[in-house]
């Protein structure tokens, strides 16, 4: 388990850190001149390189690439346009010269939305996604499993813009079913968070539970075959029990392995929800940054959402191995 | 909770059965059926005119599994249901539990457990009876064992289920002491099913199925994916148990072998109907109906002729062999005048190691030695039997044989070259003369090409013929190993298991090898199907002069096929010799207590 753990997190370092170099490359690859975009229209061939030098960007890559490194594990100075001298605190993702801030400050402000968005719409998804597919397992072949796979394919095919629009339209303009979907603190007033965020919980949750009700339903089809499920109806225990102790248990692995994808892709900003229900997450953060040519904060964000997927795709695979006593970790 | 006389059901509801003494083989007379008389009183199982059909999930007619079936369990009686692939034995015993799907499975007639008719019985009522008073052992315990509990939290789960009253910590109390009863220590409850052997694991099977101390026991094929020597010990335990809680036993095999040494009464099915019933003794010594015949006959045992024919379901009574194949190894490379009585193969101090697994990065690694300083010889038309159980290392060194895996160390000679290096000319000549048969015939076959695509490759590759000729060729090689000539632009699919092997083996023929490497060739077919195959693999190799490298765990197939018999055991050679010598006189314990097992 220590050894799995050790290994993991190395793993985990080495893909963040092919992230963080790609996403460095993109930085210089990118049309934009960050110290341009940064001076302003209106400045010089002289500003423009003065705004480079104090930004550090005359010096080579390699430096550069260190000195962000360095600023994410120790923190750094860092120069702002205007010649004025701050310090970005450890988890340094550089500087945005857009707001005139450190990206990390600017993440970490935007991030509550993005998690509370992330974390409802899971919720829904597993629920949702997990019932429907059970129910459509047990009543495998009948019409009650083709009416659910068809209902759960209307999520898959239809696009959030348009469902969000069409939830919002119908749910809160004409009957006021639900309130405006909006973000207020959960320390602040929960049910405001919760009833702000339940729309856009529903429509993210279902749009994203297709591919795991059909997952489940495949899953658990092929799992109620295995001859373990069938000495648990030999024992005694109902149809019902025996499934949802031995055939769900079985069929757990790929679903939690996707749902730790999952998990990792929405809280990376969910861009298209957050501009849908107007909410102000690491999503639309990081569209505003790209539109503005802020390439700190592109990056920033790119990392984040890098560091995320690591995270719950490793945490999948821990749940897993404890779900599954045969795997070995190591 | 060390003491192995604690058997845990004994406590509450032990004092109906246990006073019920063991009953031997009945009479003869008493055997026909329906009627055949249970031992002692009223018969604790009763089936009559038992039909079970499954629905076409296409919507075509309805498979028929059993058909108008009818026997009698008496308590404490061991009845064997004996059947090949499709006989409709397994189905008998789901049917008994109420398992079978109802949305897709017909039952009709009647089962009743002392007098409680189990067949449309409601839900509730046939939860009390599964586990309680009709337990079930499956074939494989790994896979019908769940992979996520405990063995320990398994066997409560039985015991809790039927004793409702019962806590958690007598559940785990009784079942500690049902598993200490089958020889499982007290310490290894909490380990889950994958860290025990096979036969321990169906001991655990057994323990479960037992713990609630139930009047009759079904036993699905229990032993087929063990080894000789741990099947064994298994079916003795079991006969142990079913003596000592008075159990009556339905025990459901296609392995007479299995049935002859621990049931009373056997009954053998074919198509879901019965061919015959009667006391096991009796059946076995005297079959009366020629199906019954041809699979006693073809069932070989380590008393049967070695290299005759063997009795096939179409054929009862084959014509013996006109001249006896005597083969020694030495005799036969000293006689071998193509070769100048060479070796065709020679394989000296062979090692094979897979790596094993890393415990943390960087660390070294145990390899994992399959085998290990193995030589073999194989003289030209010589056919070596290659023994051991399971993870004794034949496959590996039949793959080695094959040039499908690298050897580690060693040296492996073909016709007097070295094979393990070899050139581009020799390679060419292994992959035409040494040729593979495999144990599934249902792998083994490419499922989108017909048997003229399948068996037209090999000539294309390794001979000049032309398409028509090859053709032609395609239509004798079938004809060679008894299919007709016209089934040659028909798909695997469309062939039962028995001729599929037929065209593997057609598929071996085509390049005209001198080696065939078989792994366990026959052991995925049916007794009878099994002998059909043995019987063309003996015609063959008379008529063709090919070697063969034997790969099997059974002995008695090995005894009747082989010439010579190379015994392994964890990757090393324990003894090589001529069969009728290893067969009377092994040298070493291990082949005896192999050849004890095989008994």
């Amino acid at each position: 388990m220590l050894s799995f753990a050790l290994r993991r997190i190395l793993q985990a370092l080495a893909v963040l850190a092919a992230v963080s170099a790609a996403a460095f490359a993109l930085f210089y690859a990118a049309p934009a001149d960050p110290a341009r975009a940064a001076c302003g229209p209106r400045c010089d061939t002289g500003q423009v390189a003065a705004v480079r030098a104090s930004m550090g960007l005359d010096q080579p890559l390699l430096t550069q690439y260190t000195d962000y490194l360095t600023g994410i594990v120790a923190g750094r100075d860092i120069q702002d346009v205007d010649g004025s001298t701050l310090h970005c605190d450890a988890p340094c993702l550089g500087y945005s010269y857009r707001l005139h801030q450190p990206v990390t400050e600017a993440l970490v402000d935007h991030l509550p939305v993005t998690v509370s968005l992330a974390a409802g719409a899971l919720a829904f998804l597993v629920v949702f996604g997990l019932g429907t597919g059970f129910v459509a397992a047990l009543r495998h072949g009948t019409r009650t499993d083709r009416l659910l796979s068809g209902f759960t394919l209307i999520g898959a095919s239809v696009q959030i813009y348009f469902l969000g629009y069409v939830a919002q339209w119908g749910l809160v303009y004409t009957t006021g079913l639900l309130p405006l979907p909006s973000y207020t603190p959960p320390a602040t007033d929960p049910a405001a968070w919760a009833g702000g965020m339940l729309l856009p919980w529903i429509v993210l949750g279902f749009v994203n539970s297709a591919v795991f009700a059909r997952l489940s339903r495949s899953q658990l089809l092929e799992t109620m075959d295995e001859e373990y499920v069938r000495t648990a109806r030999g024992k005694g225990l109902g149809r019902l029990r025996a499934h949802l102790k031995y055939t769900a248990r079985g069929a757990a692995g790929p679903l939690v392995q996707l749902l730790g994808l999952e998990a990792g892709a929405l809280l990376g900003g969910a861009v298209i929800t957050e501009t849908v229900f107007g909410l102000n997450g690491v999503g639309r953060f990081a569209t505003e940054a790209v539109e503005g040519q802020d390439l700190p904060a592109v990056v920033g964000a790119v990392l984040l959402a890098a560091c995320f997927v690591v995270l719950f795709v490793a945490l999948a695979d821990l749940v897993i191995a404890w779900l599954d006593p045969r795997i070995r970790l190591g | 909770m060390t003491s192995s006389s604690a058997t845990a059901p004994e406590s509450d509801a032990a004092a109906s059965t246990t006073a019920v003494p063991a009953t031997g083989p009945v009479p003869a007379d008493a055997a026909s059926p329906p009627a055949s008389a249970p031992a002692a009183g009223s018969p604790v199982l009763s089936v009559r005119d038992l039909s079970v059909s499954f629905a076409d999930p296409r919507g075509d007619a309805p498979v028929h599994a059993v058909r108008g079936l009818s026997f009698d369990l008496a308590r404490g009686e061991v009845l064997g249901l004996v059947g090949e692939s499709g006989s409709g034995k397994s189905a008998t015993g789901l049917a008994v539990l109420g398992l079978h799907d109802p949305r897709t499975t017909t039952v009709t007639g009647s089962i009743r457990l002392d007098g409680q008719e189990l067949v449309g019985a409601g839900e509730q009522a046939l939860r009390r009876v599964r586990g309680g008073r009709v337990a079930l052992v499956f074939q494989d315990a790994l896979t019908s064992l769940s992979p996520f509990h405990t063995v320990g939290a398994q066997l409560a789960e039985m015991y809790r289920l039927h004793h409702p009253g019962a806590g958690r910590a007598e559940a785990r109390r009784q079942a500690a002491a049902m598993l200490d009863r089958v020889g499982i220590p007290a310490a290894r409850t909490d380990d889950h099913p994958h860290r025990f052997s096979g036969g321990m694991r169906q001991r655990v099977m057994i323990a479960m199925a037992l713990l609630n101390n139930p009047d009759v026991l079904i036993a699905d094929e229990p032993t087929t994916a063990l080894d000789a020597r741990v099947q064994d010990q298994v079916l003795d335990l079991l006969g142990e148990l079913q003596r000592e809680h008075g159990t009556a036993v339905l025990l459901v095999s296609h392995d007479l072998g299995v049935v002859a040494g621990s049931t009373d009464r056997t009954l053998v099915l074919r198509g879901g109907r019965e061919v015959e019933s009667a006391p096991t003794a009796a059946l076995l010594a005297a079959p009366r109906e020629p199906y019954t015949k041809a699979l006693v006959g073809a069932a070989l045992t380590l008393d049967s002729v070695p290299g005759t024919p063997l009795p096939t379901v179409d054929d009862p009574s084959p014509a013996p062999r006109p001249t006896p194949r005597l083969r020694s190894g030495a005799a036969a490379a000293g006689s071998g005048s193509a070769t100048g009585g060479r070796w065709l193969v020679e394989v000296e101090d062979l090692s094979v190691h897979f790596p094993g697994r890393r415990r943390f990065p960087g660390t070294r690694s145990e390899p994992v030695r399959a085998v290990e300083g193995l030589g073999l010889r194989i003289a030209p038309g010589e056919t070596l039997g290659l023994v051991g159980e399971s993870g004794s290392g034949k496959s590996t060194t039949s793959r080695v044989l094959a040039g499908l895996q690298p050897a580690t160390a060693g040296t492996v000679r073909y016709d007097g070259l070295d094979a393990t290096r070899p050139d581009r000319a020799l390679r060419r000549r292994l992959a035409k003369e040494v040729q593979l048969v495999f144990q599934d015939p249902y792998a083994s076959l490419n499922p989108r090409r017909t048997v003229a695509q399948t068996l037209e490759t090999p000539l294309r590759l390794h001979t000049a013929l032309g398409a028509g000729e090859r053709r032609q060729r395609s239509a004798e090689l079938l004809e060679q190993v008894g299919l007709p000539a016209d089934h040659l632009d028909r798909y695997p699919h469309e062939f039962s298991g028995g001729q599929r092997q037929r065209i593997g083996i057609a598929r071996a023929l085509a390049a005209e090898p001198r080696l065939i490497i078989a792994d366990e060739p026959v052991s995925a077919l049916d007794v009878s199907v099994q002998a059909q195959v043995l019987n063309l693999l003996m015609e063959l190799r008379e008529r063709l002069g090919v070697a063969f490298l034997f790969v099997s765990h059974d002995l008695a197939v090995v005894r009747h096929f082989c010439d010579r018999v190379a015994v392994m055991h964890r990757g090393r050679l324990v003894e090589s010799t001529d069969r009728d010598r290893l067969f009377a006189a092994p040298h070493t314990d291990y082949t005896r207590e192999l050849l004890a097992a095989a008994r």
